[in-house]
């Protein structure tokens, strides 16, 4: 659906976007992820037409973007992160007014307008002026309105910016049913949770980079060193911790009573090696397990890898005297 | 893309008409209009009573008067009108939102042009009924009513499109409203100081030297820069009222105003010829919008 090839964007002297590529199947819900300044939104507006790159190419449906932008804007809904609304206008007028930009007029675009208002559940709000929408009826409208000429892939910069916990979760809702409908999207967020949940794929990016693509599942196996090793020891804790401190491997320590959790860029070998070296140090262990990654532990890991290592909180208990 | 209406023309015009703000402008304006006309009457027919002498240029004043007016709300109101237009729609964050659809930046520019033209030519064909007054005592005909409307849609469509060029070229409506009227200063007064300037130097003792620098202009006249005077709605206004009122011709207007000039065909033909440059320029302001709204590489805003 999508395939983006070493796309460059240039401000002054800022390189927002760096040679990225992207990926994105058929049908793929895809959860675009990067810290602030990463280049989300400037790849999102070059995909829709609204930027042109200083390089690279862009492909969505067989179409090229940056020499096809007509038939681009067929293939693409744009929802930004912001909302974009006339508070002058009533919904159904707002509707139809962006049904007029897409070529549709009277009848047509009145009932392509009401279908989808109800599909986002604003089917009464017809005759509301735009004004008068909560913040996330606003969403809901602006999702509405980017569905109007049937597109092909929905693109979603932030969505969830800015709503309620359960504006959120009816909304995560309204894009699983759209997805299943068979609409890829394209959804940038901050909100790796809900992205985890409900995406079937993920890309990383930073610095206009995309660091890591995928689905869920792969990256989360192909990144076993995101996931943090909790070690639970039973005697002398300083033994361990001067272990761990020192160990070129031990990237975060967080220690919680006679638990210590590790973020451990080993594999598994290294891993073995590590409970070895513990135990050679005269530490006594009553446990050592891997815990489940998750997206934000790989994401974290990603973004943050040139860091220095940081004890997040060492809660050393000297009377317990282990 | 077949579109019978440009949206952005239908978007505009419906919330411009929901609005209480036009209707009140019409009635403000052409009740100021229909006063000054009447009482313009009344005061004729009181003085007839008195003298029984019927003094017909009264008339034709009245005719001025309402002319100039509208001239100058034209010309004054229609870039505050427009230097909004585009830069509001990037305020509301909507610019981008039409821009991802199949709507060009040139329907985009022409719609909001259009838009404001049709406020601005509502205004004045609502006060033309008043103008019509004059016929009842004779002096104008049609044709010239009709020519009268021509220069004021040229000059419509020049601020108009100045205004909407520095609404698109300006981010914030703020900084492209200062810039339109900074533009449509120079190009009004800007333009007569220019000449009133080379006139004055070209006029003091020895001091053709402006003159001399220009091939085939007069001693003591501001030479070559009389051309720039045709870019100037004002000018073609003013050109266009002393050939319907019989005051004078464009020549005789040139050499009374800017020193003697040669005649030549853009003298004889000088609102034809002013009408056509302005409206050329009003082409290019709209193509410079465009350019302005199109997505272009190399620099801009930083997103994220």
């Amino acid at each position: 659906m999508l395939r983006i090839r070493n796309l460059r964007k240039i401000y002054g002297n800022y390189h927002a976007l760096d040679g990225l590529d992207m990926d994105i199947g058929d049908g793929a819900l895809y959860g675009f992820v990067g810290p602030n300044g990463a280049g989300k939104t400037t790849t999102l507006k070059i995909i829709s037409g609204l930027l042109l790159p200083d390089g690279g190419s862009v492909e969505v449906d067989g179409v090229d973007a940056l020499r096809q932008p007509v038939l681009l804007k067929e293939k693409i809904g744009y929802v930004p992160d912001y909302f974009g609304v006339y508070d002058n206008l009533k919904v159904s007028e707002y509707m139809e007014f962006f049904a007029s930009c897409y070529g549709m007029e009277g009848l047509k675009a009145r009932k392509r307008s009401q279908t989808l208002l109800e599909q986002v559940g604003l089917g009464d709000k017809a005759d509301f002026f735009v004004d008068g929408l909560s913040r996330g009826m606003k969403q809901r409208l602006c999702l509405a309105r980017a569905l109007l000429h049937e597109p092909v892939l929905l693109l979603m910069d932030e969505p969830s910016a800015g709503l309620d916990p359960r504006t959120r979760l009816e909304f995560r809702e309204t894009l699983k049913e759209l997805n299943a409908q068979g609409m890829t999207i394209l959804l940038s967020s901050h909100l790796l949770a809900d992205l985890a949940e409900l995406c079937t794929d993920v890309g990383i990016v930073d610095a206009g980079k995309m660091l890591l693509e995928g689905s869920v599942e792969e990256i989360t196996e192909k990144i076993h060193i995101s996931k943090p090793v909790i070690i639970s020891v039973y005697k002398n804790m300083e033994a361990a911790m001067a272990l761990l401190k020192e160990h070129p491997l031990v990237r975060a320590i967080s220690v919680k009573n006679r638990e210590i959790m590790v973020q451990f860029s080993g594999s598994e070998r290294q891993e073995s090696g590590l409970l070895a070296e513990l135990i050679q140090a005269g530490v006594q262990i009553r446990g050592f397990v891997r815990e489940p990654g998750n997206l934000e532990a790989v994401f974290m890991q990603l973004t943050n890898q040139e860091e220095e290592r940081v004890v997040l909180s060492y809660e050393h208990d000297r009377e317990s005297g282990l | 893309m077949n579109m019978i209406v440009n949206p952005v023309y239908k978007r505009e015009m419906r919330v411009s008409s929901r609005s209480f703000r036009l209707a009140l402008v019409l009635l403000v304006f052409n009740g100021i209009l229909a006063l000054v006309a009447l009482l313009n009457m009344y005061s004729m027919l009181a003085q007839i009573r008195v003298t029984a002498e019927i003094q017909y240029g009264s008339f034709l004043d009245l005719y001025l008067f309402v002319a100039v007016l509208e001239f100058i709300m034209l010309v004054f109101i229609m870039p505050a009108i427009t230097a909004g237009s585009i830069s509001g729609e990037r305020e509301r964050q909507t610019l981008d939102l039409m821009l991802s659809t199949k709507m060009t930046p040139l329907q985009i520019v022409l719609g909001k042009l259009a838009a404001s033209m049709s406020t601005m030519i509502l205004l004045i064909v609502s006060s033309f009924p008043i103008l019509a007054l004059v016929f009842v005592y004779g002096g104008v005909t049609v044709k010239d009513i009709v020519l009268l409307l021509v220069c004021f849609v040229v000059a419509a469509l020049f601020a108009g499109s100045l205004g909407v060029c520095c609404s698109a070229l300006f981010k914030k409506s703020t900084l492209s409203t200062v810039a339109a009227y900074g533009a449509m200063g120079i190009v009004v007064a800007g333009t007569y100081g220019i000449n009133q300037l080379a006139l004055f130097f070209n006029r003091m003792p020895g001091g053709a030297y402006l003159a001399s620098s220009n091939a085939g202009v007069g001693e003591g006249s501001s030479g070559s820069f009389l051309y720039l005077l045709l870019v100037n709605p004002t000018m073609t206004f003013v050109m266009t009222m002393l050939r319907l009122a019989g005051r004078g011709t464009a020549g005789g207007a040139v050499t009374q105003w800017f020193g003697r000039h040669g005649e030549n065909f853009v003298s004889r033909n000088w609102v034809g010829c002013s009408v056509a440059i302005q409206v050329a320029i009003a082409v290019v302001l709209i193509r410079t919008a465009v350019w302005a709204l199109k997505p272009k590489t190399g620099s801009g805003r930083r997103t994220d």
